[in-house]
């Protein structure tokens, strides 16, 4: 008997950070439907020792659950140190999907997103899914 | 035939007036000059807008009367996007908003809004791109990764060219400041001048550095060492700049009075301005056009006493109570705002103006196919300095321009 798929994976708590990448930007604003926006978007970048510590593998795909919504992304190791505890997500609508309606001063926390991150089977959220979701 | 002409670039709000564009029967052949944002918006989207009435494709004049039925039935109406059109067509909106007593907001409402609001009260002393160019020797880029969302900044003024005083350039007259909770593009060029700070760390660090530079320990957890040798490098500045980032502005949205007091309490040492990093290439025409209107650079309701602003008219809380008919100029939505608020436009008649298809074609209403501003239709836009720049067309388009089109609503309204 497979015990291990009784056991629950478990979950941590990470910040996510969103930034503006210029080759993501570039190809979704020229195909926001298409393959390659999905793929450079629905990722969240995480530093190599943190993965190690949730044990997380590179191209994997996670869960990032919040409060206002669930995606599935790839995870992508960073190649240089990042600081504990955050992910950073390039803006679409896989990080808009996680993001709060409550602001402050009339601006959302784009770049304060409370998830809990786990490992998954999970296939990646598709465009679709999202709109779906809506 | 084959034509070649100098077009200034409508990707990012730098207006880089220098790109070279081959055009061969009215089709764009050949691009020099442009980053990948430029090529990205010369060369345009797959998937063309398309005009429709409830998802149904429609005559366009019929899509445009029937947006102004939506919008004579609307009580609340919100008109929000305008940060890709030209100066006229925002003009246009103003009117169309004024008209129908309406909310007007734009993408600056969650960007650089609050900083553009500073500079126009004067509480912020800003400069130029070229004043930059000619005399900065000390350069922050706060929160900002301009190598990622104005690429050729660095390149075109604020960091590697010769100026008129700094003639040894990047190699000796300039230094490049970057703090920034990651390593970025422009932090790897920054060297040892990057700040690593965490999220939501900006305000510490800015009581940091005013200890630094009012020589007091600083007490906050970094680095001692290193930011009283940052708070040296910023009193000796002769001309220095802050490059302000969504980064910095997202952390201190509430304490916008911290900026303020730094940038005071350089300037008892030194000359430091601000230039904030307005995004799409007219979103600083909008706060301009809407402040020389109403006195507000956004969030603006039209009353019949006039035009009031607040946090409750920005496009965020307008769309979580209050919109109950949204007019979308040259913005997605449902890609940049988050889908716990953008889900509320599936509630509400959505009439969407846009070049393309996009994410928020899916739930609108009424979709009507506009021109490219910029690539198709000439106007004027402001750089993100505060600059007025002329953009002329490239090319010619049967569509008709998102001005058009808001004025022909504003004929048919009831």
């Amino acid at each position: 008997m497979d015990i291990g798929k009784f056991i629950k994976a478990p979950e941590y708590d990470i910040i996510i950070v969103t930034y503006r990448d210029v080759f993501q930007a570039s190809i979704c604003e020229a195909d926001r439907f298409g393959p390659e926006c999905r793929e450079m978007s629905a990722v969240i970048i995480l530093d190599n020792t943190e993965m190690k510590r949730m044990g997380i593998s590179n191209e994997s795909n996670v869960l990032l659950k919040s409060k206002w919504g669930n995606v599935v992304v790839k995870v992508r190791a960073s190649t240089k140190s990042e600081q504990k505890g955050i992910g950073f997500m390039v803006n679409s609508p896989w990080s808009n999907a996680l993001v709060s309606d409550e602001t402050l001063n009339g601006i959302p926390e784009y770049k304060n997103i409370h998830v809990k991150i786990t490992t998954t089977k999970e296939v990646l959220t598709s465009l679709e899914d999202l709109l779906a979701g809506l | 035939m084959e034509q070649s002409v100098t077009w200034t670039c409508t990707g990012c709000a730098l207006l880089c007036e220098d790109i070279q564009v081959i055009i061969n029967n009215n089709k764009i052949e050949k691009v020099e000059n442009a980053c990948l944002k430029g090529k990205a918006r010369l060369f345009g989207c797959k998937h063309p807008a398309r005009s429709t009435i409830n998802q149904v494709d429609a005559d366009i004049s019929e899509a445009i009367s029937q947006a102004a039925r939506i919008l004579t039935d609307s009580e609340h109406p919100l008109l929000y996007g305008w940060s890709n059109s030209t100066s006229e067509a925002q003009h246009a909106g103003i009117e169309l908003a004024q008209s129908l007593g309406a909310v007007i907001d734009s993408t600056s409402s969650f960007c650089q809004g609050i900083t553009i609001n500073e500079i126009f009260k004067n509480n912020l002393p800003a400069c130029t791109l070229e004043d930059v160019r000619e005399k900065a020797d000390v350069i922050m880029y706060w929160g900002a990764d301009p190598m990622s969302s104005h690429p050729r900044h660095l390149s075109k003024y604020s960091y590697f060219p010769r100026g008129e005083l700094r003639q040894r350039g990047y190699e000796e007259d300039r230094k490049a400041i970057c703090i920034d909770v990651r390593q970025s593009r422009t932090a790897k060029i920054c060297k040892d001048k990057f700040y690593m700070i965490p999220p939501q760390g900006d305000a510490e660090f800015i009581r940091g550095l005013m200890d630094g530079l009012s020589g007091r320990v600083p007490k906050l957890d970094y680095d001692i060492k290193r930011i009283l040798e940052l708070a040296a490098t910023l009193k000796k500045a002769e001309f220095g700049v802050i490059f302000v980032g969504l980064g910095l502005i997202y952390s201190i949205k509430s304490q916008m009075q911290l900026l303020l007091e730094l940038i005071n309490k350089l300037n008892e040492f030194s000359n430091f301005y601000l230039i904030p990093m307005t995004g799409h290439f007219n979103m600083r025409g909008f706060n301009h056009n809407l402040f020389e209107k109403t006195g507000f650079v956004h969030r603006v309701k039209f009353t019949d006493e006039g035009a009031i602003s607040g946090t409750e008219y920005s496009v965020i809380e307008q769309l979580k109570n209050g919109a109950d008919a949204a007019v979308i100029v040259g913005s997605d939505p449902l890609t940049s705002l988050p889908a716990s608020v953008s889900r509320r436009l599936k509630n509400i008649p959505v009439i969407l103006i846009d070049p393309c298809t996009n994410l928020t074609s899916k739930v609108a209403d009424i979709t009507i196919p506009c021109s490219v501003s910029g690539i198709e239709v000439s106007g004027t836009a402001i750089r993100l300095d505060g600059q007025t720049q002329e953009i002329s067309s490239l090319i010619e388009s049967n569509g008709l321009s998102d001005e058009v089109i808001i004025r022909r609503i504003m004929e048919e309204l009831d």
